[in-house]
């Protein structure tokens, strides 16, 4: 199934003022009721989703447009996420044949699976930039509990990302191509 | 026969600039300072006031819940006499530094001048949304005379320096986050050395020799060496010394002073040496 441009766009925004609003509920409802030490990072999930289900040439400027809004909610900066996103699309197209999302079990698996690849891009970046690798395991560690949350929610907002692009539920792991 | 197809182009294409674009970005980046860009400025203005507005709300709602529903009075008398004894001791702190400095200057038969400093009261509207890093973002900013490397304190002791700053609001490098290094030295012995944060709101103690006399309970101030932070403010307390069978030094951990799980309102100081340390940094880097 084909996207038209306009649809491209419409979904775009869309995602974008999700992702907002899902950033401004990380950053501020959930430390405001208390909860400060582990971080939901729903950008990770949506860049999941498209590098996952789309097929598309346009994926890479989709997910450096994501970034660039995580960017104002994290001093990480848009470039880091951008390329682990980009690793992890590449990882997906090399995998597409045996990736099949169709039970919320295996999504959930999925997801846990390129999250791992998405955080150890991450934290090799953030060692080499700080020049302190003794800090890997510590870093990687703060992740785990955060990232086994979003997995389990991911089947949630994967199919909520599904209406907006206009993805299959039943779709294989490129659901669509734009 | 062609191998690779116009789309598979397309898509080898763009993955390439975006990958030299994320690692020029990469590249560019530093975690212990920024400048804002214009979209981050302009975002951020448009964004931040919902997160301040949340932020609000909720402390509207829970002041209800604390003064109406649950006992008025007590509560309200608890918090006054709360923040009296956290500025008594902040006080007393100050005030044995005082006395420590006085007298080592008594015997030196010199003096020096304490940094003056303008202070801007701000609220904490919002924590970074990453989780490697420890960062707060406050609602005022460079309308307010915020400046960047502005230490950031609360009644109990040291948040971190500003990290970036937009017109209204400013991002905090906490001392809870693994780039932000403090000099600090142990009261009691002056033993000097380096706090950064590791994880689980927790600090470490680096560079303290195996030798050195210090103790679980030992309280940490600012050394005021760097240039960023005043000396004299309280850090946080060594709860944990580790001997390991190599190395010089110890491991030690150590607790905040401040309450970052119950963070909600800070002191910027902006000393009128900002300036200057700003113009500094560039020179130092480009000398390294």
């Amino acid at each position: 199934m084909r996207m038209r441009f306009s649809q491209i766009l419409i979904s775009f925004l869309i995602t974008l003022a999700l992702l907002t609003g899902l950033e401004i509920v990380t950053s501020t409802l959930l430390p405001a009721m208390g909860w400060k030490e582990y971080r939901l990072t729903f950008n990770v999930l949506i860049i999941l989703f498209l590098a996952i289900r789309m097929d598309s040439p346009l994926v890479p400027w989709l997910i450096l447009g994501l970034q660039m809004i995580h960017s104002i909610f994290s001093i990480e900066g848009w470039a880091l996420g951008t390329l682990a996103g980009l690793i992890v699309m590449m990882s997906a197209n090399y995998l597409k044949e045996v990736l099949h999302l169709t039970t919320a079990f295996m999504t959930m698996l999925t997801v846990q699976l390129f999250q791992v690849i998405w955080y150890v891009t991450v934290t090799l970046i953030i060692c080499l930039k700080i020049s302190d690798f003794d800090k890997f395991g510590l870093i990687l560690w703060s992740f785990i509990p955060g990232s086994i949350l979003l997995s389990l929610i991911s089947p949630v907002l994967f199919w909520m990302l599904g209406l907006i692009w206009r993805v299959p539920s039943d779709g294989g792991s490129r659901g669509v191509e734009i | 026969m062609k191998l690779i197809n116009e789309s598979s182009k397309t898509k080898i294409v763009n993955n390439i600039l975006v990958a030299f674009l994320a690692i020029y970005g990469i590249s560019q980046k530093r975690f212990d300072l920024s400048e804002p860009t214009l979209f981050h400025q302009l975002v951020t203005e448009v964004i931040s006031p919902v997160q301040e507005g949340l932020s609000n709300s909720k402390k509207s709602l829970s002041s209800l819940w604390d003064n109406y529903l649950l006992i008025v009075n007590t509560s309200k008398e608890n918090n006054v006499l709360k923040k009296q004894i956290s500025r008594l001791e902040s006080d007393l702190s100050t005030m044995e530094e005082v006395r420590k400095e006085n007298l080592r200057l008594k015997r030196l038969l010199s003096y020096s001048d304490e940094m003056s400093h303008q202070r801007v009261m701000a609220q904490v509207v919002g924590w970074d949304s990453a989780n490697e890093f420890k960062v707060i973002r406050l609602n005022k900013g460079r309308n307010h005379g915020i400046k960047t490397m502005a230490p950031v304190i609360t009644d109990h002791g040291l948040v971190g320096y500003v990290y970036r700053v937009t017109d209204n609001y400013a991002d905090v490098l906490t001392i809870l986050d693994q780039n932000n290094r403090v000099d600090v030295m142990v009261e009691r012995t002056r033993t000097h050395g380096i706090v950064e944060g590791v994880f689980n709101f927790k600090c470490a103690l680096k560079y303290i020799m195996r030798n050195e006399p210090v103790e679980v309970g030992d309280k940490l101030i600012t050394a005021g060496v760097g240039g960023i932070y005043p000396k004299g403010i309280k850090v946080g307390m060594i709860t944990d010394i580790t001997k390991e069978n190599f190395g010089m030094t110890l491991s030690i951990e150590v607790i905040p002073s401040v309450d970052f799980d119950k963070l909600e309102e800070v002191l910027v100081l902006i000393p009128t040496e900002v300036a200057g340390v700003e113009s500094l940094l560039p020179a130092v880097e480009k000398k390294i």
